[in-house]
């Protein structure tokens, strides 16, 4: 084989193996950052809008911050601070151009799960993702008091099936707190619901009427003392009958996702002193605003790491240069030209860049993976990074120039190796 | 002046002496007093020349001004017919790679490269087609009694490196081989022995060879021998400054 610029330069790779190395880890720990965070950043607001599915309008309490009451009854974050009564629905209804409103109550858990209480509709009016109805694994919506659905995620972390017979916990009880288990109260797994990529997935769903009874007995003990028969649902009063949120749903024509009624329904909605009023849609674009303020931030952060792997290249090659000058001479005086010299050099920096960039790429793909999974299993999220190839291109591409130009000073410096003063023999 | 033929061997350089020097004047920046002036020294193709002095009398410059690594104040150096002061920068290292052949008297083997690989390496920057590259320097290897062509330079005994180092000194067949010292770094008996190595080979190979030395025993083995002293008519308190 005859020797070429590849030989020498991969000999100049390996004769200093632990910096290339080194200096690869680096560029590549650069580039995987920038990658994973331009690729979950889309992929993050994605999985948000996700679980709001064919939902126009969140309604809740009077007084809360719209986005909280996005959060809490969306995305199971804490529980709503204000509640409504069921009539308020009804009212609702009458009163706007809806075509449907579909109540939820939040507050109660199951083993730290959260417990959705709502009505069979939520499973054949709300989609949670729009156009993507639920579909049951096994079993069917709850149609009497005291049965649950099940979401995919909170089945398999709990290992709940069908038929199983469990308790929920009043509230959800932080760490080191005692649980407020209503074991008077036994619950049937009626069905079990197939994965819908939202935080749905996560969460027990149970009737309504059963959360109101199970309230009740609490306010009939409080009344009355421990020695109270167990509540049914002919001890309802009008107070028993709260929600915490409204998912609902502006009139379409069929098939279209929003209707021109739309904004004068949202605003009609907005003057009513006793509810809050939230476009899941808004509150999330702005979240992700808030969110991206953070993002540019470390986007920077990651570009700055990228930077330092560019000028360790540079000071790895310049002090390779400084201990290789003898070599470089050697070459000249073998025929190797001034500028093939420096073409090497740049090439080397290059070809750092390259490996660093291509470990980057892997990384991120890696890196995105564990984080979407944290991501899944911590919140129930799920993100699916994209890497736009047009992106990851443009990265290499970028690293590759990055670390050539970083092998502009190095290059230079063996360019104007003195060949005289680097053949003295040794005195 | 750089053109594509610089480093070929055209008929009218094949006929020219391996190396003319006429009318040479050089002075190191600064200096006032030429450390250099000859006016003519000529070295015939396949003849065996040494150059002796003493320390500091320019032995080195002058090799560096045939190398074309210095340029001269005035005057030419011509190495197989082509002016070398005459080439544009990588014109010049090109010819001076496939052209001169040099011998260094520490050697400068690349390390990480094994002794085939240095003996190729000049064939890398020459106009030698890629294919010949191997079986030419597997060959002068052979002729050199290296039989560990794939062994690194630290792996070789002192007497096979400086072996691995006449053979890429000749790889390019040059018409022109320097030797700087060949036998300083080495005790008297095998400067003998490196002595015959590189004077045998190069007449072999048919190059000339122009050796620059202070040992006054190798003066016998040259066809010619000169003192530089003789040749350079510049002022000694130049050298002086110098030295």
């Amino acid at each position: 084989m005859p020797i070429t610029d590849t030989t020498l330069i991969a000999r100049s790779l390996k004769a200093r193996l632990f910096s290339t190395v080194t200096t690869v880890a680096v560029v590549g720990l650069g580039v995987a950052l920038m990658l994973v965070l331009l690729g979950m950043r889309d992929a993050g607001e994605k999985a948000f809008s996700r679980g709001k599915g064919n939902m126009h309008i969140l309604v809740s309490g009077a007084q809360q911050d719209p986005m909280v009451t996005v959060l809490n009854s969306v995305f199971y974050s804490g529980s709503p601070r204000n509640y409504l009564f069921i009539t308020k629905r009804d009212e609702l209804l009458a009163n706007n151009p809806l075509a449907w409103a579909i109540p939820t109550q939040l507050g109660d858990s199951y083993r730290g799960l959260p417990v959705m209480a709502t009505t069979p509709e939520f499973f054949t009016l709300f989609e949670p993702a729009d156009g993507a109805p639920w579909r049951f694994a096994q079993g069917e919506p709850f149609d009497a008091p005291f049965e649950i659905v099940i979401g995919a995620e909170a089945a398999r972390i709990r290992g709940l099936e069908m038929g199983d017979r469990v308790s929920l916990t009043h509230g959800t009880p932080k760490r080191g707190e005692e649980a407020h288990v209503h074991e008077e109260f036994v619950y049937e797994v009626v069905g079990v619901l197939e994965p819908t990529a939202t935080l749905h997935d996560r969460a027990v769903f149970s009737d309504l009427t059963s959360s109101w009874i199970l309230h009740a007995h609490d306010r009939r003990l409080n009344e009355s003392g421990p020695d109270i028969s167990l509540t049914t649902e002919a001890d309802l009063i009008d107070e028993d009958r709260k929600i915490t949120g409204l998912y609902a749903r502006v009139l379409t024509r069929p098939g279209m996702a929003l209707s021109a009624i739309y904004q004068s329904a949202f605003n009609t909605l907005r003057q009513d002193p006793t509810i809050t009023v939230a476009a899941p849609d808004q509150e999330i674009s702005k979240l992700f605003t808030i969110v991206g303020n953070i993002d540019q931030i470390i986007v920077a952060l990651a570009a700055t790491v990228l930077v330092v792997g560019a000028i360790t290249v540079m000071l790895v090659l310049y002090q390779a240069m400084e201990q290789r000058r003898r070599q470089i001479a050697v070459l000249r005086v073998l025929g190797c030209t001034k500028p093939r010299i420096f073409g090497l050099v740049v090439t080397e920096s290059a070809i750092i860049g390259a490996a660093g960039a291509g470990v980057g790429i892997l990384l991120s793909v890696l890196g995105a993976r564990v984080v979407a999974d944290i991501m899944y299993r911590r919140l129930g999220l799920v993100i699916e990074p994209g890497f736009e190839p047009r992106i990851v291109l443009g990265m290499a591409v970028g690293t590759i120039a990055l670390a050539s130009v970083a092998g502009i000073i190095p290059a230079v410096s063996a360019y104007r190796t003195s060949v005289i003063r680097n053949l003295r023999p040794a005195a | 002046m750089a053109g594509s033929n610089a480093d070929t061997k055209t008929p009218e350089t094949t006929h020219a002496g391996a190396l003319e020097i006429t009318d040479l004047a050089f002075a190191y920046p600064g200096q006032r007093e030429p450390l250099l002036e000859i006016a003519s020294f000529a070295c015939g193709a396949g003849e065996q020349v040494l150059l002796a002095g003493r320390s500091g009398a320019g032995k080195s410059t002058l090799l560096n001004l045939v190398m074309g690594l210095l340029d001269p104040t005035r005057g030419s150096v011509r190495v197989a017919g082509r002016d070398l002061h005459r080439l544009s920068g990588a014109a010049r290292d090109r010819f001076r790679g496939r052209h001169i052949g040099v011998v260094f008297q520490s050697f400068h083997l690349l390390h990480g490269f094994t002794a085939l690989e240095n003996v190729m390496m000049p064939l890398a920057f020459s106009d030698i087609p890629a294919k010949e590259h191997e079986a030419r320097a597997r060959a002068l290897l052979e002729e050199l009694d290296i039989p560990r062509a794939g062994a690194l330079p630290e792996n070789l005994s002192i007497g096979q490196q400086q072996r691995v180092a006449v053979a890429r000194a000749l790889a390019c067949e040059p018409e022109l081989v320097l030797a700087d010292e060949p036998t300083a770094s080495l005790d008297p008996e095998n400067g003998i022995i490196a002595m015959d190595l590189v004077q045998r080979v190069c007449r072999q190979h048919g190059a000339a060879l122009l050796c620059v030395s202070h040992d006054p025993s190798l003066v016998d083995r040259f066809d010619r021998s000169l003192n530089l002293a003789e040749l350079n008519t510049a002022s000694p308190a130049a050298h002086t400054q110098t030295a």
